[in-house]
């Protein structure tokens, strides 16, 4: 009896300490794997709440209208849908489409060249470029969180930090925090391929997802995998959109850029400001021939919900994309592709049905919490130039 | 050396109008031993191996591939010297196919020349070839380095002129790399005549590079990664203090060293092929040497092929093979070890998963 | 009888019939039986040869064989793996079809399609001896 009371005092404390670590560590949602956290920055529900109200605080620009969550706001699944391109102060226009923030915890590097390699290293330099914030450095954001005292008790619970040794570490610790909060999964494909429900994909939707993985040639860069699926690979591509329209002009404009030897943040500045530099992509940042006109692969979590799409906006709606791919890399049919096109692009020769339900099984990727918003699949919305 | 009067054909349809355009500077590797005076790069695009369907349409993979080496070779800086075609335009020998790849390769701004592969050859025995670049085996001298062009996909007279009752099927026959029928490449007694005259000038401290489509070694002869007289054109080419064969045929990264004579080969701008060990039934001799090309993924049609700039110093041969969708390689000569070695993988020790996961 | 009795008149019983030639329980196929299997089998081998290097499997004339000189670098030995190109763990006959429809641009085979078995046939034989690996990259 003594042995068998030991047992079970043994076994509860076992189970308590089981729930604890749930607890601590959430599992992620059906479809994703296990959330990258980096060890310098462990998640708290208090750090996350701080980075929240940086990023939603406006006075951490030059005419203190303009804050991350312009961009990229909640309601719109963190983007300015239908905006191609984003407006900064004065409603300056940029040259890239905002991308999502929801599910950018797991991308390898960020922005659609991927010249910031974390969360963290990305909320430094949208404040300081001139059609974004356009703050001449990240003293008046300091200066605020310092000394205004709805951020000082905070910062020095959080990071144990007040006044002049609070730095942009901490900020951006904080906002990245937040941004690692934004992961969204168990989308009708997700319980479909993943929790073993086969009518959560209507008809169309299931051969779409049979497009995708086989005709469509989708999956090798926009991964689905076993037991879950990133659509994303990390990796950057030339699929033929932007980089079409300055062919002529890519020896000119490389060597321009090279010659000017530019640094993370010169390439942060002038890949906003002039559009065709900013076709080069990839190119801009690691000056590889490989890199030419080349893109990161998005996530196509929520993409239904995130119109117009590709890094310059450029295709408004799903069935555009799908159109764009469908012919080989190019948005109007007989254009000749660029020379430096991905492998990876070739016509599809898909059908107009097959098109059709590659669109419709798009739809099902959007999760949850977004399903209420408006469907780009194919709206023809009239959007701002 | 002045480009074959067929090659300058090409070479001036493409020159004109883009000849303002800066172009991209990549760096070239400088090694420690060279004396940069000395130094040039020549370009070396190979195995395009341009398919046709039917009409107007051609394998459009095999395009695309020599279409971006082509566009990738212009932005080169500093500019080549030259750039070699090492053979295998077409892939079966015909008027269309070596057309349509001249066409792609006369959007080169810089001047050309080539050399022969079996499936160019052997549908009408290079007759229309010629006309587009000239003749089967050449040399010429260029910043006091000698270079030969051989022809080394030649075979036995009996399979060439009698065995098969059509040119088609003759070609046919030799396009399948694994074909039985097949016969083995070589030189010939003719042509080694040829090569021994043309040395006889040539001081044996100057150094000769040899283009040659097949590896002039004996590598595996199912293949034909093989070439039957290797054995007496090495003996030919071995009173030099400095030679480099470079050859295409392979579609693989392969190096060697035997004797004096360095041996590289180039990569294929088509498609990529399996290490002859990979085949389980039967043996090779493959180079120990070489450090594997990356395990290619074919949902990219471009993996796991590529183009090469060569630079010359001091004579030896430095290798940089441009990857698409893989890390560039960089193979040149150690002359503390007196052989071509990889710059980064030759170390056991700092192999990567695509290298040896075959 | 007794009951050992009968066991032994039934054991005599089987025996004479075994002596007979009628073996009524066991398959005891012959040397000959195997030797005319494997021919059988080799007929689809070369079948499947002949289709590893047709120009007609897809539809832009590409063959197997060209980057699969003797089915090299197909690692048959490996499956059922998981496979990058398709996001999940298949069979070596949806690789086939994979190749079928993005290299040679050709329409895939129904999975029970006899070429189907017999492409999988030659490459199989062509890996020979080599160790079973499955799920290996």
């Amino acid at each position: 009896m003594k042995k068998t009371a030991q047992f079970m005092l043994l076994a509860a404390g076992l189970v308590g300490a089981a729930l604890a670590a749930e607890k601590a560590t959430p599992s992620p949602p059906l479809g994703l794997p296990p959330l990258p956290i980096p060890a310098d920055n462990p998640q708290t529900p208090e750090k996350v709440a701080l980075g929240k109200k940086l990023f939603e605080d406006k006075r951490f620009s030059a005419t203190g209208d303009v804050a991350c969550a312009n961009c990229h706001e909640a309601r719109k699944a963190f983007t300015d849908s239908p905006l191609h391109v984003s407006e900064g102060i004065r409603r300056l226009n940029g040259t890239r489409n905002a991308p999502t923030v929801v599910n950018a915890a797991y991308f390898d590097s960020m922005f659609w060249d991927g010249r910031s390699p974390s969360l963290e290293d990305q909320a430094l330099h949208p404040f300081l470029n001139p059609v974004e914030m356009a703050l001449p450095s990240h003293e008046p954001i300091l200066a605020i969180v310092r000394t205004d005292p709805s951020y000082a008790t905070v910062f020095e619970q959080v990071f144990g930090k007040k006044g002049a040794t609070i730095t942009m570490t901490e900020v951006t610790k904080a906002i990245a925090a937040f941004e690692r909060t934004q992961v969204t999964g168990d989308s009708p494909f997700d319980r479909y391929s993943f929790g073993g429900q086969s009518d959560a994909l209507t008809p169309a939707q299931k051969r779409g997802f049979d497009l995708f993985v086989n005709k469509g040639r989708c999956v090798s860069c926009h991964l689905v995998e076993q037991t879950q699926a990133l659509f994303t690979d990390n990796r950057f591509h030339n699929i033929g959109v932007g980089i079409n329209d300055i062919q002529k002009d890519v020896p000119a404009l490389a060597g321009e850029f090279l010659k000017a030897k530019a640094t993370l943040a010169e390439v942060d500045k002038k890949v906003l400001a002039d559009k065709r530099t900013s076709e080069l992509g990839r190119f801009a940042v690691d000056r590889t021939l490989e890199g030419l006109g080349a893109f990161k692969t998005p996530t196509l979590r929520n993409v239904a919900v995130t119109a117009p799409y590709m890094h310059d906006g450029s295709l408004k709606t799903l069935r555009d994309v799908i159109v764009h791919y469908n012919n080989g890399g190019v948005t109007k049919k007989d254009d000749p592709v660029n020379d430096f096109l991905s492998g990876g692009i070739r016509p599809l020769n898909l059908t107009e049905p097959e098109i059709d339900d590659l669109v419709t099984f798009m739809e099902a990727l959007t999760s949850p919490e977004y399903a209420g918003l408006p469907s780009g699949a194919g709206t023809k919305a009239e959007v701002k130039p | 050396m002045n480009p074959t009067d067929a090659g300058r054909r090409y070479f001036l349809k493409g020159a004109g109008a883009l000849a303002a355009a800066s172009t991209l500077p990549l760096s070239l590797v400088k090694l420690a031993f060279a004396d940069a005076a000395q130094d040039f790069t020549f370009a070396y695009i190979s195995d395009a191996h341009i398919q046709h369907i039917e009409g107007t349409k051609f394998v459009r993979n095999w395009d695309r591939g020599l279409i971006r080496a082509v566009a990738e070779t212009n932005l080169l800086t500093p500019k080549p010297d030259f750039v070699m075609f090492g053979g295998d335009l077409a892939q079966l020998g015909s008027k269309p196919e070596l057309d349509h790849g001249g066409e792609i390769l006369s959007k080169l701004r810089h001047p050309l020349h080539s050399v022969m592969g079996e499936h160019d050859y052997y549908l009408d025995l290079g007759e229309y070839w010629s006309k587009l670049f000239g003749p089967h085996h050449y040399s010429f001298d260029h910043k006091g380095v000698h270079f030969v062009v051989l022809n080394s996909v030649l075979t036995y007279d009996e399979w060439t002129f009698n065995r098969w009752p059509t040119a088609e099927q003759r070609m046919l026959e030799m396009a399948g790399l694994d074909n039985p029928n097949g016969s083995p490449f070589m030189v010939g007694e003719k042509q080694r005549e040829w090569l021994k005259k043309d040395l006889e000038a040539v001081p044996k401290t100057t150094p000769v590079v040899v283009f040659s489509h097949s590896p002039l070694q004996k590598i595996y002869k199912g293949w034909n990664f093989w070439t039957e007289d290797a054995e007496e054109v090495q003996a030919i080419l071995a009173p030099f203090e400095k030679v480099n064969v470079i050859y295409g045929h392979v579609h693989q990264i392969q190096y060697n060293q035997i004797g004096r004579i360095s041996f590289n080969a180039v990569m294929a701008t088509a498609w990529p092929w399996p290490y002859p060990a990979t085949y389980a039934q039967a043996e090779s001799a493959m180079p120990v040497l070489t450090v594997p090309m990356n395990r290619a993924d074919p949902f990219f049609e471009r993996d796991a092929t590529g183009w090469q700039f060569i630079d010359m110093n001091t004579g030896r041969v430095t290798m940089k093979f441009n990857l698409y969708n893989n890390t560039n390689r960089v193979v040149a000569f150690n002359p503390a070890t007196g052989r071509p070695e990889d710059r980064d993988f030759q170390d056991p020790a700092k192999r990567i998963p695509p290298q040896d996961h075959y | 009888m007794s009951r050992k009795l009968t066991i032994v008149a039934f054991a005599a019983a089987v025996a004479a019939l075994a002596v007979g030639g009628l073996a009524i329980r066991a398959d005891e196929f012959t040397k000959k039986d195997g030797e005319r299997w494997q021919k059988e089998y080799m007929t689809v081998v070369e079948k499947g040869r002949a289709l590893w290097t047709s120009p007609t499997l897809g539809t832009n004339g590409v063959a197997c064989a060209q980057c699969h000189p003797n089915g090299a670098n197909t690692h048959p030995e490996t499956y059922p793996k998981f496979q990058q190109q398709l996001g999940r763990v298949i069979a070596l006959r949806e690789m086939i079809n994979w190749c079928i429809q993005q290299p040679l641009e050709g329409k895939p085979l129904a999975l029970d399609d006899p070429q189907m078995v017999a492409l999988e046939a030659y490459v199989a034989h062509e890996r020979r001896g080599v160790a079973l690996a499955p799920g290996k990259h």
